[in-house]
């Protein structure tokens, strides 16, 4: 491997973080499509917000197993949205419950899932800055 | 869901988190050892699930028996998709990834045991 490159996203303990990833992907997607399908008048902004949290989740997983620039500029995008996404509906939910009446994935800074919410873009925003290209 | 085989399958998924953890610790690539104990695991999950299956289709009623169903299938399929993965690339990180899919599949026994409220069954 040459100096000047990245190094890969998906390799050593890359691979940990990924598989992190891909269980949220999962169970994201699927509470979602459930509370959607089955109780989606009683609070669609929260399920919309539960399904929007799912892809960003998916598309984090695809951007840090691929290869090469693209996936890493996608991986960029996806875990910078997703920490954005936790502190904004992480300080709403704390704020004011009133427009949250079913729990999503990002809720009191994800405090359904053991926080690991919060903690997962931090630690994958270290990881791609700790892998990327040196200057 | 059977309370027994319940704590059996926790403390097989704590211990498989453990291996999986020290492992790492030691720099230790994933190998047999892992297979064999992550085969081990399945096999208790598997006889859980078959349990758990056949006594929601044979009459007992949940609520939501449908969810159930769902989480019963993803209990059993974590952790051979991880083992996958973690042996794909022979690495000290292995390991990790094995507790990772452990410590997950016991959030879904967790959820399952949730689901199983029956009336006195």
């Amino acid at each position: 491997m040459r100096e000047t490159a990245a190094r890969a996203t998906s390799s050593g303990p890359g691979r940990v973080l990924i598989a992190v990833y891909a269980i949220f992907a999962l169970s994201a997607t699927a509470r979602a499509t459930v509370q959607i399908a089955t109780k989606f008048t009683e609070a669609p902004l929260a399920y919309l917000l539960s399904a929007l949290a799912g892809v960003v989740y998916i598309v984090a997983t695809i951007g840090l197993a691929g290869h090469g620039p693209g996936y890493r500029r996608l991986a960029w995008a996806a875990v910078g949205f997703e920490l954005v996404g936790v502190l904004v509906v992480g300080t709403l939910t704390v704020l004011d419950t009133a427009d949250f009446p079913d729990d999503t994935v990002w809720s009191v800074f994800g405090r359904g899932y053991g926080f690991v919410p919060l903690v997962l873009p931090i630690v994958g925003l270290a990881w791609l800055h700790w892998t990327r290209a040196p200057r | 869901m059977i309370q027994a085989l319940v704590v059996v399958v926790w403390i097989a998924l704590a211990a498989l988190a453990v291996f999986g953890i020290a492992t790492t610790a030691s720099n230790r690539p994933p190998g047999r050892p892992h297979k064999i104990v992550t085969s081990v695991v399945v096999a208790l999950l598997l006889v859980q699930a078959m349990i758990a299956a056949v006594r929601v289709f044979g009459g007992v009623q949940l609520p939501e028996s449908t969810t159930f169903l769902i989480y019963l299938v993803v209990s059993v399929c974590v952790l051979p998709i991880g083992l996958q993965f973690a042996t794909a690339e022979p690495t000290r990180w292995g390991g990790a990834v094995l507790a990772v899919a452990a410590i997950a599949t016991g959030v879904v026994v967790w959820r399952l045991q949730d689901l199983w409220v029956v009336g006195g069954a």
